[in-house]
């Protein structure tokens, strides 16, 4: 143990002898550990975590399959049949977003509420910090205007007022009364500002909130939730699932036709997604720690030389190999342990910032931060680099000879021992290779998706979100709309006004099943309901026909758009206008096509336009519609006060929500892609740096060690420009060898990136030259400084010790 | 074929300088063989230094071959070098990973001879030094004595009007010192001006001409008899002393 003190001590005294040695070290390895920590701290909280309920892993998401493919959602009919028949399920809930205008007093507020079946909270096993959750007795009409709200609405709304519970609430216009309050971070369907119950038992359809939902088989809108009881196994619950699904087949063959269920756990639903890139994130960010550790394996190599006459002494004052191992490799883990300490500090400022730059997959994991699991993979991740690092050049210089170095001075060798150092340097330049080649098919991936024509002009377009209660009749609500659009309109500055039921990249989306006259076939598109000027506001070009106009709204005539996508899928080279679709959406209504217009990006930039329906505001109603403001002037923002004071002046209940302008709309929708590719690219340039960085050291030691041969070399002839030829040769071998080992492993790496990257395949060679050549240049320079520095060497100085 | 006049070279030492060469007049005539001897620090690899164009911070005027190399610029006087000048070291300075043939051919290397003429120099050489046999050995394989021949054929390869050598025979023992020295000797009567500096009385027999230096001055010249340190010490300047 004294032994060990004494080295620990030793340690200490050979940093502070060597400050520059010291400080280099410790900040690559700062960098290395503190990178990796904040990296694991997110995948800590997202992947390897249980989600905060009681044996989460039972927990599955239930959903319906069309034709073996899964969906997202139920019907109420097939979740009430589920529930009933399977016997695999301890418990089964359904749910469904339930936008809320939360008045109280004056403040009126867009709030995420959520529809449940009682047993939602159950289920999930979380109990409220106030009051109670829904009880079956709520889900009867007479009862059910009761709310249990989430913290955070209690909080901000209530100022965690314990009072609120027992307190009458106006929602969507209507008293609900508080019966409870859950925990923070209670949000199993991520709503969860606040859960009402259903007069029916279970949510009402969004469209129909008036209607007994029971029956309807064939407009799918739930979230379906399950616990599995304890002894079911995953595939013992699949199997059932199946015999039910092909039971209610049978049963309802119009329906259900070609309807299956599936489950998917509750944290591959949660997290499925962020997955693959949190993965390759960690993945990079180890392989920059590497990078980092090999440059301090070399820098400690050097020093193992330069110290040979030092451990030669003590070999010869009779230290055994052992202990001159432990003695140096207590010196490396001290470094170590000292970056690791920086490297955590680093992390702890990191991670905000990290967390501000994530996708909302990630930031709704609040718990994310330095917490034991955390400290401790830092502190292991330290020592293990600590000896990763230290063994190779301990081992080393704890073999060296002390005879060679009691010879050393009398005959100067000009021998090249350098070899680990030069593979150090080209597994260095591999690595970061394949990590630039990684960033660089990402960044091209990005500028790919960002030229990517959306279908509609992003600029100066202001959208809020405005909704009237579903208990509003359609022509309330068509009313309401028309005096909005109205005053939005009459506002200075705004250039054009429109409204749809879905707002491209906001989210969210509809179909429905139609059928053409004289084709035997089902076709289904996304629905939209629009107003008159939404195409024009948008910038959404109308390619054939007409667009809606007023007097549609008093014709009986159902009168709709569709987009180029629907018509070359549904009237291939034929003339689209004034064709009908029948048997549209469950009440079979025929339509009849008026105008063409151009494709637009609703699902994300990465997703091809599906089919789209576009039906008149006046003739469909939509509980909430998204308004479209474009600006007179470059800054959208500036009109949303305005339009609030608008809203209310026509309706002083209603609020504006999820107010953004379209360019925030598709920076959100990319954001996700843009984490992995500025994260992986500032990874990919830490490691370039780094391994720049090594090769410059690995070769300013091979010129200082061929000091004396260059000094020849000059005395018999050779010119500064032979003398910069020889040292830059040599070290861009190392970077040829590097460059060709990275581009080998790239081309087996990146394969598991191909799943991230957009328009661009994963083996393009424009961006593997372009990196190989960006490499070799930043490496060139790392040859070139100390190649020109051997090139000033005064042969008199280098000959002179003899 | 040199003249050298009044050549000083100091270094920059704490507070002052130091003189290592002080006022050094010689005059070296073509197929002269030199001696430069004297005690450690007098400045006999200084001058060999300023000889080789090694060395270029010194003043005074350096005449070689009638041409003014004191006005040249440093790459004009490098060029000189390479193509009047060859040096042998007292630790031979073979580069270790390079065989015989390729530490031979070194020189070569460094100017503007096509592959083939190298290739048949190298090979002459080789058989005039007798070491044909060893042309792919590494220098760690070679003797001290073996390895200072190689050192020499490399000096004289590029037939060098000049052959500068810097104690050649000090790691030698007497008998390889002896072949060293005969191959001068040979050298010299084939032509080569050499100038070499050594301790060893016995080498300095082979010379044509004896140069004592100390502490930087030229203190005796077999060659000029007239020149006396009694003279010097009369004309060192008050200021000499205060460094050294």
């Amino acid at each position: 143990m004294s032994g060990l003190v004494q080295d620990f001590r030793y340690a200490l005294r050979q940093m502070r002898k060597s400050p520059g040695f010291t400080f280099v070290t410790v900040i690559t390895l700062a960098l290395g550990i503190g990178a990796t920590t904040a990296v694991f701290s997110v995948v800590d909280q997202v992947l390897l975590h249980p989600l905060p309920y009681p044996d989460s892993d039972r927990i599955v998401k239930v959903a319906e399959t069309f034709q073996g493919v899964s969906g997202t959602d139920a019907s109420p009919a097939n979740y009430l049949d589920w529930a009933a028949q399977n016997s695999v399920f301890a418990e089964m809930a359904a749910s469904r977003g339930w936008p809320a205008n939360l008045s109280e007093g004056d403040r009126p507020e867009r709030v995420k509420g959520t529809m449940v079946t009682p047993s939602f909270f159950s289920l999930f096993g979380i109990n409220p910090i106030l009051g109670r959750g829904l009880a079956e007795s709520d889900a009867h009409a007479g009862n059910d205007h009761v709310v249990v709200l989430g913290y955070g609405l209690w909080q901000r709304y209530f100022g965690g007022d314990r009072g609120t519970v027992g307190r009458n609430v106006r929602l969507n216009g209507e008293q609900y009364s508080v019966v409870g309050v859950m925990p923070p971070n209670y949000s199993p369907d991520d709503y969860g500002e606040l859960w009402v119950p259903s007069p029916w038992g279970v949510p009402s359809h969004p469209l129909a909130p008036d209607k007994d939902p029971r029956q309807f088989r064939d407009r799918s809108y739930l979230d379906v939730w399950a616990r599995l009881k304890p002894a079911v196994t995953p595939q013992q619950a699949g199997a059932e699932l199946d015999t039910i699904g092909r039971r209610l087949e049978k049963q309802y063959p119009n329906e259900d036709d070609k309807i299956g269920v599936s489950f998917l756990p509750l944290h591959e639903y949660v997290v499925g997604d962020i997955r693959p890139v949190l993965l390759v994130l960690l993945a990079a960010v180890v392989v920059v720690l590497l990078i980092g550790c090999a440059n301090v394996a070399n820098l400690l190599l050097a020093r193992a030389a330069v110290r040979g006459r030092e451990i030669s002494i003590r070999t010869t004052l009779g230290a055994s190999r052992q202990r001159l191992l432990r003695q140096l490799l207590t010196e490396s883990v001290v470094l170590a342990l000292l970056g690791g300490g920086f490297g955590l500090l680093l992390a702890v400022v990191a991670v905000p910032s990290l967390l501000a730059l994530s996708p909302p997959e990630i930031r709704q994991f609040k718990e994310i931060g330095i917490n034991r699991e955390v400290l401790a993979f830092s502190f292991l991740a330290s020592i293990v680099c600590g000896i990763v690092f230290g063994l190779m050049p301990a081992l080393q210089a704890s073999r060296s000879n002390p005879s060679e170095f009691l010879k050393e001075g009398e005959r100067g060798s000009t021998a090249n021992r350098g070899r680990t150092r030069s593979v150090l340097v080209v597994a260095e330049v591999g690595l970061s290779l394949v990590l630039l080649v990684g960033a660089g098919l990402l960044v091209k991936s990005f500028a790919r998706l960002m030229d990517v024509n959306p279908g509609f002009d992003a600029d100066r377009l202001l959208t809020f979100n405005v909704g009237l209660p579903s208990s509003t009749n359609a022509a309330q609500q068509f009313a309401f709309y028309r005096d909005v659009m109205q005053r939005l309109q009459a506002l200075p500055g705004v250039r054009s006004v429109g409204a749809v039921s879905r707002l491209p990249l906001a989210g969210g989306n509809s179909g429905r099943s139609f059928k053409v006259p004289g084709i035997d076939k089902d076709y289904s598109a996304d629905i939209r309901v629009s107003t008159t000027d939404y195409f024009r506001t948008m910038g959404i070009p109308l390619m054939k026909g007409r667009n809606f106009s007023e007097s549609d709204l008093g014709s009986s005539l159902n009168v709709a758009i569709v987009n180029d996508a629907l018509a070359r899928e549904v009237f291939p080279g034929q003339d689209p206008i004034g064709r009908q679709l029948t048997n549209f959406g469950p009440d079979n209504l025929t339509l009849q096509i008026v105008g063409v217009i151009g494709n637009v990006r609703h699902v994300g930039l990465d997703t091809a336009p599906h089919s789209e329906i576009y039906q008149l505001l006046g003739q469909a109603q939509w509980p909430s519609v998204f308004v479209a403001m474009r600006s007179a002037t470059s800054d959208a923002t500036s009109l949303t006060s305005m339009a609030q004071s608008a809203v209310w002046s026509v309706n002083k209940d209603v609020p504006l929500a999820n107010i953004r302008t379209m360019q925030e709309l598709i920076a959100n929708s990319v954001q996700r892609r843009r984490f992995s590719m500025l994260l992986l690219a500032i990874f990919a340039g830490v490691a370039m740096v780094l391994a720049a960085i090594g090769l410059y050291g690995v070769m300013s030691y091979s010129v200082a060690q061929r000091t004396k041969e260059i000094g020849i070399r000059m005395a018999l002839g050779a010119r500064r420009p032979d003398v910069v030829a020889l040292v830059v040769k040599q070290g861009m071998m190392l970077v040829l060898m590097g460059i060709l080992a990275g581009t080998v492993l790239s081309l087996a790496m990146t394969r598991l990136i191909a799943g991230m990257l957009f328009g661009i395949s994963a083996t393009d060679p424009l961006t593997f030259a372009g990196v190989a050549v960006l490499l070799g240049a930043v490496a060139f320079f790392a040859n070139y400084l100390p190649a020109r520095r051997g090139a000033s060497v005064d042969p008199m100085v280098a000959l002179r010790y003899e | 074929m040199i003249q050298l006049k009044n050549i000083e070279r100091t270094y920059k030492s704490g507070a002052g300088q130091t003189w290592v060469l002080r006022r050094v007049n010689l005059e070296i005539q073509p197929g002269e063989f030199i001696t430069v001897m004297g005690p450690s620090g007098a400045g006999k690899s200084s001058l060999l230094n300023v000889l080789a164009f090694l060395d270029d911070q010194w003043t005074g005027e350096y005449w070689f071959r009638e041409q003014a190399a004191y006005t040249m610029k440093r790459k004009e006087r490098a060029e000189l070098a390479k193509k009047n000048i060859g040096m042998v070291f007292q630790s031979y300075h073979l580069l270790d990973d390079l065989t015989v043939m390729e530490n031979i051919d070194l020189p070569l290397s460094y100017k503007d001879i096509p592959r083939s003429e190298r290739q048949s120099l190298v090979a002459d050489t080789l058989d005039r030094f007798r070491i044909v046999a060893k042309k792919d050995l590494y220098p760690s394989q070679l003797s001290g004595g073996q390895q200072q021949l190689v050192g020499v054929a490399r000096g004289v390869i590029h037939k060098p009007a000049l052959l500068l050598a810097d104690e050649p025979t000090g790691n030698l023992h007497s008998e390889q010192a002896k072949e060293i020295m005969e191959l001068f000797r040979e050298l010299n009567q084939q032509g080569t001006t050499i100038v070499q500096v050594t301790h060893s009385e016995a080498n300095a027999a082979y010379g044509t001409r004896t140069i004592q230096m100390r502490d930087g001055w030229v203190v005796g010249d077999t060659a000029n008899p007239n020149l006396s340190p009694a003279n010097l010490t009369a004309t060192e300047p008050r200021d000499a002393a205060v460094n050294r």
